[in-house]
Parts: C-alpha cells; structure tokens; sequence
C-alpha cells in the first residue's frame, strides 16, 4: 500500500525559503493546474455539503425489490436511480454522495491533527538543543520505515464499533512526522539567522521569535504538505474500508460502497467501478491544486508532479533543427582545406548570435560576436560573469545548455560550419580535433567512475587499442601534465583528488588526441593561486608543444596578458574590443578595458595606479538598453551612447574596438 | 566496516523489538477477547475459560509477554489461535509466494519507470515527457484495490484472458504485478525523471559530450550511473514494503501471501499470527534497509571510500 514515505513528500528536499507573498491569489489562478483541480475539488465539496438537498434518497433506505438497478444509461435504468441501486436497493448517488461527506470530514479532521501535532513536534525539535529533537527524529525515522497501514490494520482491525473518531485518530497521528521533519528544518535554518539572532538579543521571547520569525517561512510549507496529505488519508480511509476496517456498516463511505460492490461486480460492474471513480477524481483534484499551490507557496518543496522545468524548447531542439537544415544546405562541403597560404586561421566565428527563451522572457546572451582563432595561437576571452564568453565558447562546440540555441552567425573550423553539421559529426569532432577543459575540474569528472576507466573510455573511444594498452597511454598522458605516480592517480577517484590534480587529469584528457584546439574555460579560476600557475604552466608547455590552439576564457585580465596571443573583452554579450594583446593592453581604447587594467594589481601592466573597481551592475541580459549596454557604468559616456549600440570600429592594425568615442562619425546611426 | 555492521545490527534489533512489543500490547489492549470470539455466541462462561486456558490468554499480560519474547529467539512465535499450528511454520510456507510477487513486481516496476523516467527526462516538457506526467499524476490518484477490480472486469470477467484470484502458474502473476506497478511506478518514475534531469545538467556529463563520448554512452553510462543512485533507496523501499505484505493486492486476488495472512489473522483475533505477520514486516524492513545501504557503498565510491 501506499506508504508515508512514498507518498511524494521529501522533507530532505526542503529548504528554507521566503515564499513571494505578492499576489499569491493572482499567482495561483495563473497556474492551470491550480485552478482545474482547485474548482473539481470545490464541485466535489459542495455536491458533500449539499448532500441532504441533492441526494435522489436517502442513502440508508433499503427497497430489497429494487435491488441492483442498473444505470440511467444502461439498459433496463432509469432516472429515478441515476446510477441504479446495490443489493439492498439503496440509491447509489445518494450513497457516493453522503459517502463523500465522510470520507471528507474523515481526512480533513485526520489532516488537522496531524498538521498540529507535526506543527509542535516540529517546532519543539527545532528549538530543542538536547536530547529531545534526535529522540523525536529518530522515532519518526523508525515510523516511516514501518508500512503504518499495517500498524492501522492491526488497531482498526479488533476495535469492533469503529466510528468515524477512532478512523480520524489512526489516520491522523501517524502522518505526524511528515510535518515535523519539514518545520523542523526550517526552524533550523530560521533559528540562527541574524534577523532572529538579532531580535533575540533585543529580548525578544522564544515564543514571540516563533510567532514573529519562523512560523511565517513554515506555514506555508505545512499547508502545502496538508493538502497532498489530505489525498493520501482519502485513498487510505478508502483502502481501509475496502479491507473492511473502515466505518462499521450501513454508514456509507467510498471505500465501503466498493466492498460491497466487488461482491456483485460480475453481474452490476458499476457498483464498483463508480465509487472508485469518485475516489480518483476527488484526489486528483486534490493533488492537482497542491501542486499548483506549492509552485507558488514554496516553491522549494519539491514535490511538484505538474510542475515543468521552466524550458521553452525540448532539450536538443537546436541540434535536430540543425540536422535538418544540415542535410539540406551543407552536402557538398570542402574537406578541411588547409590554408597553407596566408594567415593560418583554425576558427572563424562570424555574427554569433545565442539566445536563451525563458518563459516570460528571452535572455540574449551572445550578440553578433566575431572572432577568429589561428593556428597554434591563444585567443584569450576576457568578461566578467555573465558576458556570454562561456556561452559563445560552448556554442562552438554546440553544448549550450538547453533551452540555448544559436539565433544566427556560423562557427567555420577547418571550412566546415560547426553550426550546421549533423550532430553525429559533431560528436566526431569533439574530444577528437577540439577538446575542452573546464572551471570546476572535480564536478567536471564523473564521481562514480574511477580516473583510469573515464581515461580508458575516451582512449579507446578514439583509438582501437586494448583497454590495458590504453591505460598504458593514460598513463603517459599522465605523466606528461607532471603527474609523477599516474598508476596510483589511475585508480582513484575524483573526489579523492585535490582541485589541481583534477585539473590536469581533464587537460591530459582534453590532449589525449591532440586536438587542433583547446577550449579552456576558466581553467584555474577554481584553483588556489600556487596551483593555479603551475596549472597554467603545464597547459602552456603541452599547447605550444603540440601547436594547439587555445581559447583561454576567464574574467582576469592580467593571466590573458601574460598567456594570450590576442584577446577579445565581451560585456554584456558584446565584443568590446579585440586585437593583439599587446596592441589591447598597452593601448586599450574602450572605457570597460581600461577599467579591467585598472581593477588589475599586476606590476607589468600598470604600475603607479590605484586599483579600481568598476562601479554599477552589467545590465539585465533579458532587457538590454537600445544604446551601448556599457553606458550606465562607462566613465566617458556621451549622449549618444544611450541610444545607438557602438558598431566596431578599427583603430590599429587587427586592433577593433566597439565604442563611439572612436568612430569617425558619432552623429551618423552606423559607421 | 564490522564495527559499522554491528552498530545497524543492533538498530535493527531495536526497531524490530519496538514493533513487536507495540504491537502485542495494541492488539490484547484494543480488542475484545479472542476466547469469547472463538465461540459462539451465548457459549457457556466455563468452555469459554476452557478456550482461554486453551490459547493461554488467561495468564497475565506480563507473562504473556515475557513468554513470547523468550521464545522469539528460538524462533518459536507461538501457535496460531485457530487449529495450533507453530506460528514461524504458516509463515514460512506462505513467504516464499510474497517474495516471488515482490520480485517480480519491483523488476517490472523499476524496468518501467527507468525507461519511462528517462524518456522524459530526455526530452523534458516534450510530448512525451507530458504524457508521462500525466499517467503519473492519475497513477497516484488510483486507488490500488479499484484498479485491481477494473483490470479483472476487463481481463478476467470479459477477456478470460487471465485468472481472477489465486496463485496458479505464471498467468496468474500478471494482474497482481500490474496492480503493484501502478502504485510504485508514479513516485519511481518521478525519481528517475528529476534525478536524471539534475544529473544531465551537472558539469562532467557536459564534460563528457566534449570528450566526444556518444550520447547513447553518456546516457546510460556516465548519466545512469550517477541518477540511479537515488533510485536504489526507493527500490529498496519499496521491495521492502510488497514483502511486508501487500495487503490490498493480496486479499483481492486471493494471493496466499503475508498480507492476506495477516489481514485473515487481525479479522480471527489470531493475535499469535499477528505478531508474527508484524515480525515479518518489521525484519524485511530493516533488511532492505540494510542490504540498501550496502549497495549504495557499492555504487558510489565517495561512501564506500570514507566507510573504510
């Protein structure tokens, strides 16, 4: 039988939260899933109420001649007895309906004793700092371990007058616990916040902090909880009376009227098929609302059944729309033309565009960005969070995260655009000729799998080798980022690995095949500051070693300057500027440059100054300003700048920058 | 590690000692006597006495009680009220019939529900995936004991495709299990769908797509692996809860198991077959329990790790 702990209620799952009080009402009847089953539960509660008025008969009369009509919309049914009669010739809608008036006073009384028992088993454990709350705690542990059903069983079972108060008491106190875990939890995490802290040393009482302070971030969360619990005691008063442990007969309730139909069920199906009927509406319905309600109540208690992660976009939409457009347009593609001649360039990104569709809005985290990557050189990506460097360093490679998707531009490596190509050939690329290394290098590896066998998959993934000579060159890539004791590093686990030792297992990894470019995003920045050049180091040597190509995206300008070729600064989706690197940094001409060397405590870039901090907040990726999106914060902003987004203009040799300070003609709408 | 084993041992003695007593005391508390509901009505007090000495109710509660608990260890549970048999002997007969219902019900629930949840999960808020929700949210609704008499209107009474009641040959498996199944699937299904959606948005699975490592292997593989953790838990729950005896399914298809032995008990007063159905639930529960825990150390490193 259903059990409490299966009943869809993780306390675990319950964090604290401040549920928005604004406009609950209105929040609520946005939700459809709220609003259908909030208006089945109150037909279903007003045909109980109105049982008496509605009712054809009365349910307890008995006509033994009228036995086991069927159906007004069966054959031989009649109107009189819309949906016929049970053995003893009693009305069966007048029997659903009086029946639904005890099965609902029955869990409603049950729901309230248990919310108040959880409420004050929770509240006292919470603020019990002995032994008090692990003895409660624990008893509760052994209670949702047990199949209470039985424990109800066993006590319904020899009480031989059951009244509805005897039901009301055995469904009602066991589900305590379910209430109890989640208000303690969040008195828990209510007790030593500051603002509670704070008023507990003005003097304020333990129960006036209760009432005051936590009670607020607890109701709704045990309101939550009643209303699924309500569901679950009107499906377990029915099993129990089914079983025969329910109210003592004649008194109807849906679980009974069942019973008694199963007995005829070959001759009158409906007898037992109606009651059940109500039973699954009546929850559902419940179920629905409590869903709707704890989207927007709390929505940390994740117990939501209706409840959608907040995408537009089924996940790989992009890639298959791609595939499609693939087929059509790129069959005949240049095979990996080397470019002998001229500039050797790897990468050409030209007006990548890559949108998030949220719900209610559209975040436009890349915007027309273009760049270009030659071979074995280092582009470094420099912004602050946010600036859509990571983004447009995973749209290369299409892994941006869903609902994501490239809205225009074209991703050429090796002549082939990366944004068109089927995603199996896009596979074939990846880990192959482009590799990738990531900020957090623990999460990055899987925890459950050992070093040694996620190194053997990708070897041998790309190479036709034994898994033994696999671990073989494993352990050679090793060696080769400083790893002196790689057997022993090859049976570990990431979790037992310290950050940087992590880190070079992904860049060992990530060279394996050495591929023709390397994106390294935020490489260190997870790292502490000795590990993090000796990192730097490693990936520098095995790069230049190679001739690999390096993307290097971080947020700190100073390590560009010293690993980078050339570098390109992004805000706000944007490119701000883009050149050489000594050409950028010695001569900087977008105001957002300057004030990341300024922010930058490096004696080779800038000695003599103080360092800055760049004032004010990048702007809403979801509502950006039709003017350049740096204006708010930007020390030389002009009117312009608010109203025409800077197009890029060229100032040195392969030196761009994207600011009307520098564009020949300010009052023109475009350069 | 025995340390570990020894400290869940004696846990487990203490949960299964709390039930038993809750249960003894509940039981000749809350209910009438078992010696006079052995008798028909209107049965001369003397016989009725007789019963009582019979079935050793007449002794004092204490004794009783300590009585019972010395045989436990012995593995002597006491004699069924109704015709004496040796308690542990009707249960061992009728155990295997459970195990073999929950066996089968949780590798076709869990089967189920992983396809099911991943399918979902991988196409999130798809029409699949909407599908699967709703199946979800009217599975929870459905009382269990209502569908297991639609499905023998529609199998049995109008089909005769499959047997109605009793246990006979592997036919008479299939509404049982499909009766179990819709119960664990919803909270299964739930569980594989919003553990695999967190896990497919965690760093090393988008790390491993650009290590190239196809989607089918990153999927199961690199994804299973990690999702599935939670998954056990739930399994073992709920392997634990059908071998306590399900009670609904096995009264209604008539399935000679736990369940309806101890529903067939609590209806006799047979309060000795009580227990014992009791005690069977009480130790499955806190041997899945267990066995669970083990296995989680087996599958996850970080706990096997730090266990040693």
């Amino acid at each position: 039988m259903t059990d409490l702990a299966t009943a869809g209620i993780s306390p675990e799952a319950v964090a604290a939260s401040a549920p928005a009080r604004t406009h609950i009402l209105r929040q609520l009847l946005k939700r459809r899933t709220f609003v259908i089953g909030a208006a089945g539960l109150t037909i279903i509660v007003l045909i109980a109420l109105a049982a008496p008025f509605l009712a054809p008969h009365d349910p307890m009369t008995q006509d033994l001649g009228k036995g086991l009509a069927p159906p007004f919309w069966a054959k031989g049914g009649s109107l009189d007895h819309p949906l016929g009669t049970d053995t003893l010739g009693r009305d069966v809608a007048s029997r659903l309906m009086y029946g639904a008036r005890n099965s609902l006073v029955i869990a409603l009384f049950a729901v309230l004793i248990a919310s108040v028992l959880g409420l004050v088993a929770g509240l006292s454990a919470g603020f019990s700092r002995g032994w008090w709350d692990p003895l409660l705690m624990r008893f509760g542990d052994v209670q949702l371990a047990f199949p209470f059903i039985l424990l109800a069983i066993a006590i319904l079972g020899v009480i031989s007058d059951r009244s509805a108060v005897h039901l009301i008491l055995v469904l009602g106190i066991p589900t305590w616990i379910l209430y109890a875990r989640v208000v303690r939890s969040r008195v828990l995490a209510e007790r030593d916040k500051d603002y509670v802290l704070g008023a507990k040393s003005i003097g304020a009482s333990r129960m006036r902090q209760m009432w005051r302070y936590i009670l607020p971030s607890v109701w709704s969360a045990v309101l939550v909880i009643a209303m699924l619990d309500f569901g679950f005691v009107i499906l377990l008063e029915a099993t129990l009376s089914f079983l025969g442990f329910g109210l003592t007969p004649p008194t109807p309730s849906w679980g009974s009227i069942l019973a008694e139909g199963k007995r005829n069920m070959i001759i009158s199906p409906w007898l037992a098929v109606l009651p059940g009927l109500a039973i699954m509406l009546t929850v559902l319905a419940i179920n629905m609302t409590a869903d709707g309600a704890a989207d927007v109540l709390d929505p940390k208690l994740k117990i939501s059944v209706f409840r959608r992660t907040p995408l537009k976009k089924p996940a790989n939409a992009t890639w298959t729309d791609l595939e499609g457009r693939a087929a059509a347009s790129t069959r005949s593609q240049p095979v990996a033309t080397k470019d002998e001649m001229g500039p050797p360039t790897l990468l050409e990104v030209s007006d990548l565009s890559v949108e998030f569709p949220l719900p209610d809005k559209v975040v436009k985290a890349v915007r027309h960005v273009s760049f270009d990557v030659h071979r074995g050189r280092t582009l470094g990506i420099v912004g602050e969070s946010g600036s859509g460097k990571s983004v447009s360093a995973f749209s290369i490679i299409q892994l941006i995260e869903p609902p994501g998707r490239v809205t225009s531009g074209e991703v050429l490596f090796e002549g082939r655009d990366l944004t068109r190509i089927s995603n199996y050939d896009m596979a074939q690329l990846r880990g192959i000729k482009i590799g990738m290394i990531f900020q957090n290098p623990a999460s990055s590896l899987n925890p459950v799998l050992s070093i040694g066998s996620q190194m053997v998959e990708t070897i041998r993934l790309h190479l036709k080798v034994s898994p033994a000579e696999a671990r073989d060159i494993g352990s050679q890539a090793l060696l080769n980022v400083g790893i002196g004791n790689p057997q022993a590093i090859l049976s570990r686990y990431p979790f037992q690995l310290s950050g940087g030792m992590n880190q070079r297992v992904m860049i060992a990894m990530a060279m394996l095949t050495r591929p023709d470019l390397l994106i390294a995003d935020e490489p260190s920045s997870a790292l502490d500051v000795t590990t993090q050049a000796v990192v730097l180091e490693r990936l520098r040597e095995i790069t230049r070693e190679h001739q690999t190509s390096l993307i290097l995206i971080t947020h700190d300008i100073a390590l560009v300057a010293e690993f980078a070729d050339e570098i390109l600064v992004m805000y706000a989706g944007q490119v701000c500027e883009v050149g050489p690197v000594r050409s950028v940094i010695d001569d900087a001409r977008h105001p957002y440059t300057r004030a990341l060397l300024q922010s930058v405590p490096r004696a080779e870039i800038e000695s003599g100054k103080r360092l800055q901090a760049i004032p004010g907040e990048p702007p809403d990726p979801a509502e950006l300003p039709p003017g350049c999106p740096f204006a708010d914060r930007c020390v030389s902003v002009m009117g312009i700048c608010r109203q025409v987004n800077p197009s890029q203009v060229r100032v040195r040799p392969h030196h761009d920058v994207a600011c009307h300070l520098w564009s020949s003609d300010k009052d023109e709408e475009k350069v | 590690m025995l340390r570990y084993s020894l400290r869940r041992t004696a846990q487990m003695v203490v949960v299964v000692f709390g039930v038993v007593t809750l249960v003894f005391f509940i039981l000749r508390l809350a209910s009438g006597d078992p010696a006079r509901m052995m008798n028909p009505p209107g049965q001369q007090e003397e016989i009725i006495q007789l019963t009582r000495e019979k079935i050793g109710t007449d002794r004092p509660l204490m004794v009783q009680y300590w009585d019972y608990l010395l045989g436990l260890p012995q593995g002597d549970l006491g004699k069924s009220f109704h015709g004496g048999h040796p308690v542990l002997g009707e249960l061992l007969k009728v155990f295997p019939n459970t195990a073999m219902l929950a066996v089968a019900t949780i590798l076709f629930s869990s089967t189920v529900a992983i396809l099911l949840g991943i399918g979902a999960a991988l196409r999130a808020n798809g029409a699949f995936d909407r599908l699967v929700l709703v199946y979800v949210s009217v599975a929870l609704a459905t009382p269990s004991f209502w569908l297991a008499i639609v499905l023998v209107l529609i199998f049995s009474v109008h089909f005769d495709w499959l047997p109605a009641i009793d246990m006979e040959g592997p036919k008479s498996f299939v509404l049982p299990v499909l009766t179990l199944a819709v119960m664990l699937t919803p909270v299964l299904i739930r569980t594989v769908r919003q553990s695999f959606l967190e896990t497919l948005s965690e760093d090393h699975i988008r790390a491993a797509r650009a290590r190239g490592i196809p989607e089918h292997r990153v999927i199961l593989v690199h994804g299973l692996k990690v999702a599935a953790l939670p998954l056990v838990t739930l399994i073992g729950l709920q392997l634990g809860m059908i071998l306590a005896g399900s009670y609904v399914v096995e009264f209604i298809f008539n399935w000679p198991g736990i369940g309806k032995l101890t529903l067939d008990a609590v209806a006799g007063r047979d309060f000795p077959m009580v227990q014992g159905g009791v005690l069977v639930a009480a130790l499955a529960f806190v041997i899945v329990n267990f066995v669970v825990d083990l296995a989680y150390a087996a599958l996850d490193p970080r706990i096997r790790m730090s266990a040693k």
